[in-house]
């Protein structure tokens, strides 16, 4: 109770007499302060966006949704809002690059999310054809010998036909599979060959289906911000959450044989364990989170 | 009543906990059907490795429920969770009609396990949203339902997509399964079902109904004491 009267007071009458007090005294606005403040990266770029959703001021609030093709317009409009002469790059180049990975990162979301909508089709080749390249990838001694065949268990498929497997991830799931095993084909196969393991193995596609559907979650949730907005200097892209896929399949296999669970059947206890462990590590400001010693993709 | 009528007269126990184990083949839509009783979100659903649990409250009692992995490499591991079952839900993607026979096997082999023996169980046959989905009545005679003598058993139609027939209702069997008390009952259910109810064998005293779903919940109930009839329900969609 008093906690929300306080963060109610707070946001709309403190902070601003606080910014008030703030800018007579150091004669800057608060991105001048933010810019000056920090450097380059996750905490400067959510400070920004922190400041920008709480401004009263319209054309402020609304920078954080800008299109790509806007920002420039949108950095002169708000510098004119905030009385910043146009002439100070600095301030323009930083603003600028905030801009980007704050819209960019609410795109990406939206591209993210319009790819786990669209269901995996098997009358769709398109599909049908990165499923298959995704058989290539990891089985690249053993050919299928029918598209509707048991071999799929052999790379963690539940049954004979995939198709049904990929559900509420829709083709993100299988996407992201085949990024993986393309661009980081030794880690993925090697990664498969662990899942094989007699004892601690599990099913590697659908574990990855999973490990999918957290990547998804920790982006739509926000906890991807500290990541990314450390990792891209402008806008985020596809690849870049492809990338951070690769980075929890890899973790994961690790974190799975460390632990040694008992047997498959504790999977979802680990995967809480190991869910809790990334978001940790994604709440420290400095965080980039990438598989390392790979052929650049 | 319905479920929790029947668990009252299963349980006479004070602690209300009530063990159900949700089964089936992969893709038959357990992990759905769990998250729609608990209420919750269904569309980022993947693949079961191990299994879920969620306990729901309803009605004085608690369910917990048992969402184990249906792939078949992890069957194996299902006779782990028998132990101190109330109910089996045995979930069937009744438009899979390429793996009825390997569901039928999977539910002949439940049933013949010790552990589970007596164990009243309730047959989903899921996925009624789908065009192709065959109907509970086809379903129940496929798997020759009738034959089952030692427990109480109910084959429903359902859709976990769409949470018809899967709903947690305190449906009165009184008024629902009389032919005179249909007008009582009719309101309360999606068209198709009151019809079905009118005709319904069962008669309410018995108090053995199935109550996870609704009216004709009492319909394809077996007991013991009683002659089957051969009658099944089908909720969902009664009109297809």
């Amino acid at each position: 109770m008093f906690v929300s009267l306080w963060g109610f007071l707070y946001s709309n009458y403190f902070r601003f007499w606080l910014k008030w007090i703030l800018r007579l005294l150091t004669r800057k606005c608060e991105l001048q302060r933010i810019f000056d403040g920090s450097k380059e990266g996750a905490r400067r770029t959510l400070s920004v966006e922190h400041s920008l959703d709480s401004s009263k001021n319209k054309v402020l609030r609304n920078a954080v949704h800008v299109n790509k093709a806007e920002v420039e317009k949108c950095v002169r409009n708000v510098m004119k809002e905030k009385k910043i002469e146009q002439k100070n790059t600095g301030f323009k180049t930083n603003l600028h690059i905030c801009l980007l990975q704050i819209s960019g990162y609410k795109k990406l979301y939206l591209n993210v999310e319009s790819l786990r909508k669209v269901p995996y089709d098997s009358d769709n080749e398109e599909h049908e054809e990165q499923l298959i390249e995704l058989w290539n990838l990891l089985m690249p001694h053993e050919n299928l010998k029918a598209r509707i065949t048991k071999q799929w268990c052999d790379i963690g498929f539940q049954g004979d036909d995939p198709k049904t497997d990929f559900r509420g991830m829709g083709m993100l799931g299988l996407v992201n599979l085949v990024y993986f095993s393309k661009h980081y084909t030794n880690e993925a196969r090697q990664v498969l060959s662990h899942s094989n393991h007699p004892k601690l193995g599990y099913s590697y596609a659908i574990v990855g289906i999973n490990l999918t559907e957290m990547a998804y979650s920790l982006l739509k949730n926000g906890a991807l911000k500290s990541h990314l907005y450390n990792m891209v200097s402008g806008l985020p892209q596809m690849e870049h959450f492809h990338q951070f896929y690769c980075y929890l399949v890899s973790e994961f296999d690790k974190f799975w044989f460390e632990e040694e669970p008992e047997s498959i059947m504790h999977f979802n206890q680990y995967r809480e364990k190991f869910h809790e462990k990334i978001k940790g590590l994604l709440l420290d400001y400095d965080v980039i989170l990438t598989l390392k010693d790979t052929k650049k993709p | 009543m319905g479920l929790l009528s029947i668990l009252r007269k299963l349980k006479s126990t004070p602690d209300q906990e009530v063990r159900i184990l949700l089964l089936g083949l992969d893709n038959a839509g357990k992990t759905t059907l769990l998250k729609q009783l608990a209420s919750e979100d269904i569309s980022h659903i993947t693949p079961t490795q191990g299994f879920n649990i969620k306990s729901v409250q309803s009605q004085g009692f608690k369910l917990n429920v048992w969402d184990i992995g249906g792939q078949r490499k992890i069957r194996p591991y299902w006779r782990n969770y028998f132990e101190n079952t109330d109910i089996l839900i045995y979930v069937i993607d009744s438009a899979d009609r390429k793996r009825f026979e390997e569901t039928g096997q999977e539910l002949a082999e439940l049933l013949d396990e010790e552990k589970l023996s007596g164990v009243p169980v309730l047959i989903f046959a899921n996925k009624q949203d789908l065009l192709t989905a065959a109907p509970a009545s086809e379903i129940a005679e496929g798997l020759n339902l009738h034959t089952i003598r030692d427990r109480v058993w109910q084959i429903q139609s359902c859709s976990a997509l769409s949470g018809e027939g899967v709903q947690i209702k305190d449906a009165s069997p009184a008024r629902l399964c009389s032919p005179e008390g249909k007008d009582d009952g009719e309101a309360k259910f999606s068209k198709g079902t009151a019809g079905s109810v009118a005709s319904s064998p069962c008669s309410s005293s018995e108090g053995l109904v199935w109550g996870l779903v609704s009216s004709s919940a009492c319909r394809g109930i077996f007991h013991p004491s009683r002659r089957f009839d051969g009658e099944v329900s089908s909720l969902a969609l009664g009109e297809r």
